[in-house]
């Protein structure tokens, strides 16, 4: 009769209360694996919308750029656009480069006239990778790099009160100080997730911006799009170092550094989970050395008659501490194929979150399945339930024995 | 009782010349002025106040007197389950005070045998398992386990109930099992605490027949602490205590 043979029969002698000791760890175990797999659900598509979002996997500039701010950095234009362009596309890893130009001017319908925020860009490629094409509340997305329309946010193009077919009037100042106008028109309206963004919001072709700047070939930034996201640290490298082969002195910025906020979010979900995570531990861990406290007391004599007839005080002590590691192990096991049974509920619930703070959209509420949650769940789980058997089984273990063997 | 240190250093003595006078190694079990004192909240009770006695190979000894007498603690300090306040047990000659609790739980599990007033058995294992057990603790191979399980079991007439748990058995099969138990890494002396007395008569006679058969063949010592007079109609030797001290037999 080996240690665990014997650990398994324990356990199944009070059925109840090993029902309900397993209960605690099936609950701890599928709370901790589902909350692990809504926040690392939630942070992947932030991740991903903050990249697709505009952001891309790197930036490429001119040194100075990135202190001046995306929408000076024309002061730090690159000037050679395409050649950079050429050495990026190609490379290993790489989806999509996406040439920018940043500025700021004044929409105008005639009437009244807003501030802006502007980005020109090449629509085709971005429609491939970004989002926010995607997000068109009426019109179509621009369809070429120097179609002379706009797609403005639905929040400027209501403040305006200008729709799809319609003519605003864009100023700006160029690169050499002068203020320059164009007419052009409104091709598409697109709803973007942040309020404040979709209030000042024009997304131009390059040429247009191009254009209206007098920047000639020159682009504020290049956005690179990569196929994985992971990939993004040895990218960075590779790319920093093919540029530099082609004899550009570009610099290099991850979207972790372009998007700070992300890091900030994923900061506060941690903590938020964590705390979660101790008060779980703590009702787990005292409930059930409450659970095995109960059993020891019970089974007091018989932990008197096996040391009486040579059982050692180690191997007592193991021997509770093997119940509830059976316990632990058969409790995440039992958690597990829960926590993917309430996953896939909630999955298939079409239940939509609020949107977070700053959007005006929410998202579908998904629970991914991460397996660093199980892994961490069933561990913590097998250390919490050893470490509440070992504190009543140090006590069976210590206990004299002719004490055991008249207790009542 | 407090023996001084001179006390001691003399009985230390006389235990050495007297292992030496039984070469044959006939004592077993000694123990030497032994003192148990209990602490009932703030009152000592005194259990045992300086009691010698001798086991020998083979002995039939029956510990008798009224409730309280201190028939269980001598029983508890001779089987190493308790320690003496003042005095020594002495194993093959050889004092055990100063052995670690793993090496006295690797005594009782090699030399010393129990069986107890309301069996003991571990509920979650069968007979067979039961008896089993103390020899898995020695790290027998499984085949002699099984081997000396059945043959024992045989032994005691319940060769056919080896794989009922404890709760399907009848009292004095329970008490069969716990002998069997008892015997199983073939111990040399067995102490047995009020055996007979949750067993009706006929039972307890056949324990006792029993106890006695496996004495006679095995020469393995009984120690019996009873109140029942058909048992210590049985001994060979019996010794009656009273408030803590053996007042007749030796």
């Amino acid at each position: 009769m080996n240690l665990w043979r014997l650990a398994v029969r324990n356990l199944a002698r009070n059925r109840r209360r090993t029902a309900l000791t397993g209960g605690i760890v099936v609950f701890g175990f599928t709370a901790f694996a589902l909350a692990g797999g809504f926040m690392a659900q939630s942070l992947e598509g932030l991740r991903e919308g903050t990249i697709r979002s505009g952001t891309g996997h790197i930036q490429f500039a001119h040194p100075g750029a990135f202190e001046s701010g995306e929408f000076g950095s024309l002061e730090h234009g690159l000037d050679e656009a395409d050649r950079v362009e050429a050495a990026l596309r190609g490379q290993d890893g790489v989806a999509e480069v996406l040439p920018r130009i940043s500025f700021v001017g004044l929409a105008s319908d005639g009437v009244r006239t807003i501030p802006f925020l502007g980005m020109g860009l090449d629509p085709v490629p971005e429609a491939r990778s970004m989002d926010y094409p995607k997000t068109l509340a009426a019109g179509r997305w621009l369809a070429g790099r120097d179609e002379r329309g706009v797609v403005p946010g639905t929040g400027l193009a209501a403040a305006l009160g200008v729709g799809v077919g319609d003519t605003v009037t864009l100023l700006a100042t160029t690169v050499d100080g002068t203020l320059n106008a164009l007419d052009v028109e409104v091709v598409g309206l697109a709803k973007l997730p942040i309020k404040e963004l979709d209030d000042r919001y024009v997304a131009t072709s390059l040429g247009l911006a191009s254009e209206l700047l007098s920047t000639g070939a020159q682009v504020s930034r290049i956005v690179v799009v990569l196929h994985e996201t992971n990939d993004t640290a040895t990218a960075l490298t590779a790319l920093g170092s093919s540029l530099r082969a082609a004899g550009f002195d570009l610099t290099g910025k991850p979207w972790q550094e372009l998007a700070p906020f992300y890091g900030q979010v994923r900061l506060l979900y941690m903590g938020i989970f964590g705390f979660m995570g101790i008060i779980l531990v703590t009702i787990v861990v005292l409930a059930c050395t409450n659970a095995m406290l109960i059993t020891v007391t019970e089974r007091t004599r018989e932990i008197g008659t096996l040391r009486a007839i040579g059982t050692r005080a180690a191997a007592v002590r193991n021997m509770f501490i093997a119940e509830g590691a059976i316990l632990a192990l058969s409790g995440c096991i039992a958690g597990a194929l829960l926590s993917l049974l309430v996953r896939f509920v909630l999955n298939h619930s079409g239940i939509t979150l609020p949107p977070p703070p700053g959007a005006t959209q929410g998202s579908p509420l998904q629970v991914k399945i991460y397996g660093i949650a199980y892994g961490a769940g069933a561990l913590v789980m097998l250390v919490t339930l050893v470490l509440a058997s070992w504190i009543p089984a140090r006590r069976a273990a210590r206990m004299p024995i002719v004490e055991a063997l008249t207790h009542v | 009782m407090l023996l001084s240190q001179p006390v001691l250093v003399a009985q230390n003595l006389a235990s050495i010349i007297h292992s030496q006078m039984n070469p044959t190694g006939t004592i077993v079990l000694a123990g030497e002025g032994l003192c148990r004192t209990y602490r009932l909240g703030s009152t000592l009770v005194p259990a045992l106040r300086g009691v010698d006695v001798e086991i020998q190979r083979g002995d039939f000894l029956v510990l008798q007197g009224p409730s309280g007498s201190g028939k269980s603690t001598l029983i508890n300090l001779l089987g190493l389950l308790d320690c003496a306040d003042a005095g020594r047990v002495l194993l093959d000659g050889q004092g055990v005070s100063a052995m670690s609790e793993e090496a006295l739980a690797d005594l009782r599990r090699d030399r010393i045998g129990f069986i107890f007033q309301n069996f003991n058995l571990i509920p979650v294992l069968t007979a067979a398992e039961n008896v089993s057990y103390p020899m898995a603790l020695k790290g027998l191979p499984d085949d002699e386990i099984r081997r000396r399980a059945r043959e024992l079991l045989e032994a005691v007439g319940l060769a056919d109930r080896a794989d009922a748990r404890p709760d399907l058995l009848s009292g004095g099969e329970r008490q069969r099992v716990a002998i069997a138990r008892a015997l199983a890494n073939a111990p040399e002396v067995i102490f047995a605490d009020e055996p007979t007395a949750c067993l009706d008569t006929d039972t307890a006679a056949g324990v006792l027949d029993l106890m006695r058969t496996l004495n006679e063949r095995n020469k393995t010592a009984f120690v019996i602490a009873t109140h029942d007079p058909h048992v210590v109609a049985r001994a060979r030797r019996a010794l009656t205590l009273q408030d803590g001290r053996i007042v007749e037999g030796s």
